[in-house]
């Protein structure tokens, strides 16, 4: 009997424990944090996004295939700031995967580790549209940033397997240390956009702004999330004029008859900025994104 | 392998059930909510209608026979639903929904509509549910009216499972299986007794097919209603994902002392979304639920004893053709065995309907609804019917389920 229940701890221990060494499956909100996480896991980790680069994360739905993937996960990243309030919830609740509920090391919100723009002082109220309570969740579109969520990441995987450590920060640091100098490059070579005022369509792209200099001056739409209407396009003729605006970035799932109806009447040209990892072709990894960013804002700027 | 994770799985509840009745509180988990001390999620949804219909009222309540649809010529308040979710605990979820709405005679209604728990901690892809809830049985009746696609619920919903919807206490089970694709199994036991559970024990003196039904109470554990349901879903593509489902039930019914009611059912649900969509559009999805009820009137010992037979089907789709527009389409049929002509809840009946949505933001949704009803039962064997929808939410963010 007692021979038993020494087999039978065994099994369970060993079960329990098979995991151990295996690859860390990394389940992401977005390919921006899947990339990132992939740079710093390397060979330690197998790392995906739940949603797609060409669709807005807001919008995503709880499908049943991300709940088994969750379910399976070991480490789940997410940008935080209530940009997955419309189904990281529901999935996490559906998954049964206590390692990656919040509070636990699987779970790892990276709006924790970068300061967020845009903080809600004051009232908020919905009147105001899609105004993010805790800040502008948009924070990956600053390359600055990526160096604190690839440090955030390594930190947390040292934490889920401590053996490979040393790896992982001198990963995060090799990351750190190639974006500090291409974001120099980068800098330079947007240094025509330097303290100019353009038009974005969504409120989405304060942090490229900041990281490059220039400033926004508007959004197509008229709240963060509510189409633009005749009469708010007519207003933002008046600002095109008056600041002598002559840019407008959008990301490429907006829709394009604003902008065209702006370029005809405002004479105003529209850059479609791939917000991210996986917006476009050739999009592999973070630094491919500023690449192409910084690639489409040199043609048009 | 599946035995040891069996073994693992018993330890491991019975150690989280010590440790709850010991009081052993976790730290407070980290909110991914609104408030991150109490973690209570409030939300408020009120959907209204107006409209009418070529018949009068007391022929559209036969029409409109769910509970929460439009069925008066008029204004309708059809559903305001109270909804509070939280993190109970390391080791449970909960939810509750309370339900308003003014009834025909001008009366305030209040229902409880669900309220449970589900399990948080338990391993190897299982997860209990607990309290009062909607059965899981196909892809429609456990959603809330608030997130139908269409203003009016189903005709064979309605018939099957009355006006509200399958809905009882008892406890379920289900586990996701640790397949390549997802699949999820569905086993559960509740209570066959109330108006809300109408197939099975119902309530006293209700009727069904003309027979009056007694106050049978369950006297074991065969008397009460066992649910079924195993869920497989699929993504063909990064645009396209299927779902499909069986469901069973089988309970007791209240014709007589031994008599019973099985109900099956299938449903298949496909999706596609852009793969550069814009707040989620544009979308193309196509709902198909199919359902067959057996319910043994008397005993089999009984002279009069029959089988009485009834299906039927729906089948909808929408198209979100726009940021915040969708355009669908619903067509319906619902028969039974056996001459039931003069039988609203029986009778040869064919529906179609056609709809336009305007979600206004993640918070607001106008609709309008025209339907075409032939039914055996009318007098003049069709009805036209146009109903306007208004719903409204307040407090917490929708989940965006799919």
């Amino acid at each position: 009997m007692k021979l038993l229940y020494k087999l039978l701890v065994g099994l369970i221990i060993s079960i329990s424990s098979s995991n151990a060494s295996a690859v860390i499956r990394i389940e992401a909100s977005t390919q921006d944090l899947a990339a990132i996480a992939k740079s710093v896991g390397a060979q330690y980790v197998n790392s995906n996004s739940l949603t797609l680069g060409t669709r807005d994360p807001h919008y995503a739905v709880a499908k049943p295939s991300m709940i088994r993937r969750v379910h399976q996960a070991d480490l789940i990243l997410l940008v935080g700031a209530d940009l997955e309030i419309g189904w990281l919830p529901l999935l996490l609740k559906s998954a049964r995967n206590s390692r990656v509920l919040p509070g636990n090391n699987g779970y790892l919100d990276l709006s924790d580790s970068v300061r967020l723009m845009d903080v809600a002082t004051g009232s908020v109220s919905r009147e105001m549209g899609d105004v993010h309570e805790k800040g502008n969740p948009h924070y990956w579109l600053d390359p600055r940033n990526g160096s604190k969520i690839a440090q955030a990441i390594a930190k947390r995987l040292s934490l889920i397997e401590p053996a490979h450590a040393a790896e992982f920060k001198a990963n995060a640091d090799a990351f750190s240390n190639t974006l500090n100098s291409k974001y120099a490059e980068w800098k330079k070579a947007l240094q025509g956009l330097k303290g100019k005022p353009v038009i974005t369509y969504h409120n989405s792209l304060l942090y490229l702004a900041a990281a490059f200099d220039f400033t926004i001056a508007a959004q197509v739409e008229p709240k963060p999330g509510i189409a633009p209407s005749a009469a708010s396009l007519a207003s933002l003729l008046d600002i095109i004029k008056k600041q002598n605006i002559s840019l407008l970035l959008k990301e490429p799932y907006y829709e394009q008859r604003s902008s065209d109806y702006l370029q005809q009447h405002g004479g105003i040209k529209t850059v479609v900025i791939p917000q991210s990892v996986g917006a476009k072709e050739g999009i592999d990894n973070y630094f491919d994104l500023f690449d192409k960013i910084v690639m489409a804002l040199t043609k048009e700027g | 392998m599946y035995y040891s994770a069996f073994l693992r799985q018993l330890t491991r509840t019975v150690c989280v059930f010590i440790l709850f009745n010991s009081a052993v509180l976790h730290a407070a988990q980290n909110s991914i909510t609104n408030n991150p001390i109490s973690n209570l999620n409030i939300g408020l949804t009120a959907l209204f209608s107006a409209g009418g219909s070529t018949v009068d009222n007391a022929t559209i309540s036969d029409l409109q026979a769910g509970g929460h649809d439009p069925a008066k010529n008029g204004f309708t308040v059809q559903n305001v639903e109270l909804t509070m979710k939280a993190t109970v605990d390391n080791y449970f979820d909960a939810q509750s929904n309370f339900i308003f709405l003014i009834d025909a005679a001008g009366e305030t209604v209040v229902e409880l509509e669900e309220a449970f728990l589900t399990t948080r901690q338990l391993d190897g892809g299982l997860q209990i549910k607990a309290g009062q809830y909607f059965t899981e049985f196909g892809r429609q009746n456990v959603q809330h009216p608030h997130s139908w696609s269409f203003a009016d619920q189903p005709v064979i919903l309605s018939r099957l499972f009355g006006g509200d919807g399958l809905r009882s206490q008892g406890l379920r089970l289900s586990w996701l299986m640790p397949t390549d694709w997802f699949s999820e199994f569905f086993i559960g036991a509740q209570n066959a007794k109330g108006e809300t559970v109408s197939s099975f024990l119902n309530a006293d003196g209700e009727d069904v097919a003309g027979y009056i039904l007694t106050d049978r109470n369950a006297r074991d554990s065969s008397d009460l209603l066992y649910s079924a349901r195993w869920l497989n879903a699929f993504d063909l593509s990064d645009s396209i994902s299927i779902n499909f489902g069986i469901s069973a039930l089988q309970g007791p019914n209240a014709s007589d002392t031994d008599s019973n009611t099985k109900i099956i059912g299938s449903d298949l649900y496909i999706k596609w979304q852009a793969i550069n969509s814009q707040r989620g559009f544009p979308f193309v999805a196509w709902h198909s639920e199919f359902l067959q009820r057996d319910y043994e009137a008397l005993n089999q010992t009984d002279p009069n004893h029959q089988l009485l037979s009834d299906s039927g089907y729906f089948s909808q789709i929408l198209w979100g053709f726009k940021p915040g527009w969708v355009v669908g389409l619903r067509i319906e049929d619902a028969h039974s065995e056996g001459d039931n002509s003069s039988d609203p809840t029986r009778d040869d009946r064919q529906r179609v309907s056609a709809n336009i949505s305007w979600y206004l933001s993640e918070y607001s949704k106008l609709r309008i609804q025209y339907n075409r009803d032939e039914a055996q039962h009318l007098v003049d064997q069709t009805a036209d019917s146009i109903w306007l929808q208004l719903e409204f939410n307040m407090g917490s963010h929708a989940a965006h389920s799919f």
